[in-house]
């Protein structure tokens, strides 16, 4: 169910990785397209995508598939539920 | 057919598609996705290459894919080139010496409101006793205006409104008083407005109308605090297709004609079935739905749209609802061409093409029924179907969102053409009866040759990018490409033409650039357009030519033929003008003129300035 998580999804796409890429390489510090500039974009698809604003504080919670999931969950978007749909 | 369908139609399904994702998802990976796609396809689908400067007080770095896909939809092969960060004036006046070659065909200057005069967001906070931020706001676009035409002349530049403030605290009462912030938004854009009607090359990318239709749904706060990029995902792809569609212009014609439907169209019912008593059109719903479109098509037919009425009725049935339904706008004169008959649309379409003499791509289709769209998309898939269903508020959706009749400017042709056309289909009858030139000489011609310059190159410019017919080369030079010819030596005519229905304004051009030590000229471009043809103007402007050409002491003439689609009628205009061909094969035919002699002006046309005699 995996490939069906909309968030891995939007990263895969977006830094252009390989399908099967472990969930634990999704981060800032694995990927060097993700740079300021990258972030920038990447906050702006985020938003239009999930349809929220985030926090400044959230800012500095985007580094990582996990910190941007967890992140997501807390404004009550649950990527499990999109999966199962 | 969205305006974006339309621009990549000849794309292969699989780009096509990617493009419409991107499009619709404003999501970046498509988007890169999409321009790989673009990059694969064969150079002829890509387009012409087009290079656009963007110089802004925002950060567009961030939203430079999502730019260079909407634009290379147009078809075009963008390159972006944008300037360093809120820095217009350095980057105005430090561009003097470039290459030729990196000319861009256009320039954008992007400015808003919360960097350019930040204080007017704030009128309360800030004491102005002697001068307004308004008028300091107005001085400095001026400034960036002048300091453009001074050090690239030709380049057109492309000045943004200021977007009304989207963002801010007290929105109501700052609408309460004149020095408020909209109030003073509005005045800096009043002055934007003014800038164009004044300087020719100078265009207005109205930011301010444009965001208006997407509102704060277009802005993201967060990023604009960020990065200074005060666009959302959304709102980025929709200014790339905005950017885009104002940019188009430069580089294809619009639409010359519109051919469209009567009953159920410009009227609601059917007059051969309903009677004209029977008919809707007025100020009550639905009839004030066609009465709005033909306001919109009154509109189009003012600006140089020819109308052509394409209609299956009796002719006796159509003329009487023209003549006696009260509420009418269109007249049935306002009609260049009528077809009212019982014979296929795409049948009388063709043979209006043909009386007008326009290519069949030159067409816009606009009809109610299912049928006649459908049979006209598949006889004659050059002409662009503008509407998608015939019910009349989708079709008046159609004419306010087509993209089809843009243009940037207005001629003084443009306001006269379909009274032009008119005249020349009177033309037309009584030549069939006469001897031609005899016809002519009552014509009562007079023609003025002149160099082109910035009085009459925005008309040179539409010309070179519109004639199909009688176009030797088919170059489409823009206004830069142009401007640099100029400076080159070239030497550069036009002519004007009267006759006894009036001035017909500039109908032909010609461009010699001089080339082997300047002894030898090359013809470079030689045009008339297509409301002159048949009249012998292409022999004034070529005798008057080859007299200057002596002048400067000219030995040999090139000039070459390249063959189009559309353009058969000049393959042996050389030859009739007693050049000896050089080379031939199916991409050109070349010739040459050595040594130069001189050309009879026709007899028939008198000169101007008195040099040829009748």
């Amino acid at each position: 169910m995996e490939s069906d998580d909309p968030l891995r999804r939007l990263l895969v796409d977006f830094f252009d990785l390989a399908e099967n890429v472990p969930q634990e390489e999704l981060t800032q510090r694995n990927i060097p397209a993700w740079d300021s500039l990258a972030m920038v974009q990447l906050i702006g698809e985020l938003q239009g995508t999930f349809a929220l604003d985030f926090d400044l504080s959230e800012i500095e919670t985007l580094r990582s598939y996990d910190e941007i999931r967890d992140t997501l969950a807390r404004k009550g978007v649950s990527l499990e539920r999109q999966t199962g749909s | 057919m969205s305006n974006v369908e339309f621009w990549i139609r000849d794309f292969p399904s699989q780009t096509r598609q990617a493009i419409m994702e991107a499009v619709e998802t404003a999501r970046l990976a498509k988007v890169r996705r999409a321009l790989r796609l673009f990059g694969q396809l064969a150079p002829e689908l890509r387009g012409t290459q087009f290079k656009v400067e963007l110089l802004s007080t925002y950060s567009l770095e961030p939203v430079l894919p999502t730019l260079e896909l909407a634009l290379s939809c147009l078809p075009c092969q963008a390159q972006l080139q944008l300037a360093p960060l809120n820095d217009i004036e350095g980057y105005v006046s430090g561009t003097t010496d470039r290459s030729s070659t990196e000319i861009p065909n256009a320039r954008v200057v992007l400015w808003r409101v919360e960097e350019f005069a930040p204080e007017v967001l704030f009128p309360l906070s800030h004491a102005f006793p002697d001068r307004s931020p308004v008028d300091d706001a107005i001085q400095r676009m001026r400034r960036v205006v002048s300091l453009h035409k001074r050090h690239a002349p030709g380049m057109p530049l492309f000045l943004s409104t200021l977007a009304l403030p989207q963002n801010m605290a007290n929105p109501i009462f700052a609408s309460q008083y004149s020095t408020g912030a909209f109030s003073a938004v509005g005045r800096v854009n009043q002055a934007i407005y003014e800038l164009t009607s004044n300087e020719g090359g100078v265009h207005i990318l109205d930011v301010c109308a444009w965001a208006a239709s997407g509102g704060k749904n277009y802005t993201d706060p967060l990023l604009d605090f960020m990065a200074r990029q005060p666009l959302s995902a959304q709102g980025q792809m929709a200014f790339g297709l905005f950017l885009a569609r104002c940019l188009r212009p430069l580089i294809f014609p619009r639409a010359k004609v519109l051919a469209l439907d009567l009953d159920d169209t410009l009227w609601g019912g059917v007059v051969g079935e309903d009677g004209v008593n029977g008919l809707q059109l007025g100020h009550d719903f639905p009839g004030n739905v066609h009465l709005r479109i033909q306001r919109e098509l009154v509109e189009l037919r003012n600006r140089g749209i020819l109308l052509v009425l394409l209609s299956k009725n009796n002719e006796a049935d159509a003329r009487l609802a023209f003549d006696s339904l009260p509420e009418m706008l269109l007249k049935w004169d306002d009609f260049t061409v009528r077809q009212v008959d019982w014979n296929h649309k795409h049948e009388n379409l063709r043979a209006a093409a043909h009386e007008l003499g326009l290519g069949l791509d030159s067409f816009v289709f606009l009809d109610d029924s299912d049928y006649e769209r459908e049979q006209m998309r598949q006889m004659i898939p050059e002409v662009r179907i503008l509407n998608e269903s015939g019910d009349p508020l989708q079709m008046l959706r159609a004419l306010w969102e087509t993209d089809a009749f843009d243009s940037l400017s207005i001629t003084a042709e443009d306001r006269t053409r379909h009274a032009d056309y008119s005249v020349r289909g009177a033309r037309d009858a009584q030549a069939h009866g006469d001897d031609l030139e005899s016809f002519l000489r009552s014509l009562g011609m007079e023609a003025a040759i002149e160099e082109i310059g910035p009085a009459n190159m925005e008309r040179v410019v539409s010309m070179l990018g519109k004639t199909n017919q009688f176009n030797l080369t088919t170059r489409r030079h823009s206004h830069a490409e142009l401007q640099r010819l100029l400076e080159s030596g070239c030497i550069a005519l036009a002519l004007r033409l009267r006759d006894k229905f009036g001035d017909q304004g500039i109908v032909a051009a010609l461009l010699a650039v001089p080339v082997e030590n300047g002894r030898t000229l090359e013809i470079d471009s030689f045009l008339v357009s297509c409301r002159a043809l048949g009249r012998g103007v292409e022999d004034s402007l070529w005798a008057d030519f080859v007299r200057r050409a002596i002048q400067k002491n000219a030995t040999r003439l090139k000039a070459s033929y390249i063959p189009t689609a559309k353009n058969s009628i000049v393959s042996e205009l050389y030859d009739r003008l007693g050049l000896k061909r050089v080379t031939e094969d199916s991409f050109a035919t070349t010739y040459a003129l050595d040594p130069v002699a001189a050309a009879k002006w026709p007899s028939w046309i008198a000169s101007k300035n008195g040099m040829y005699g009748k």
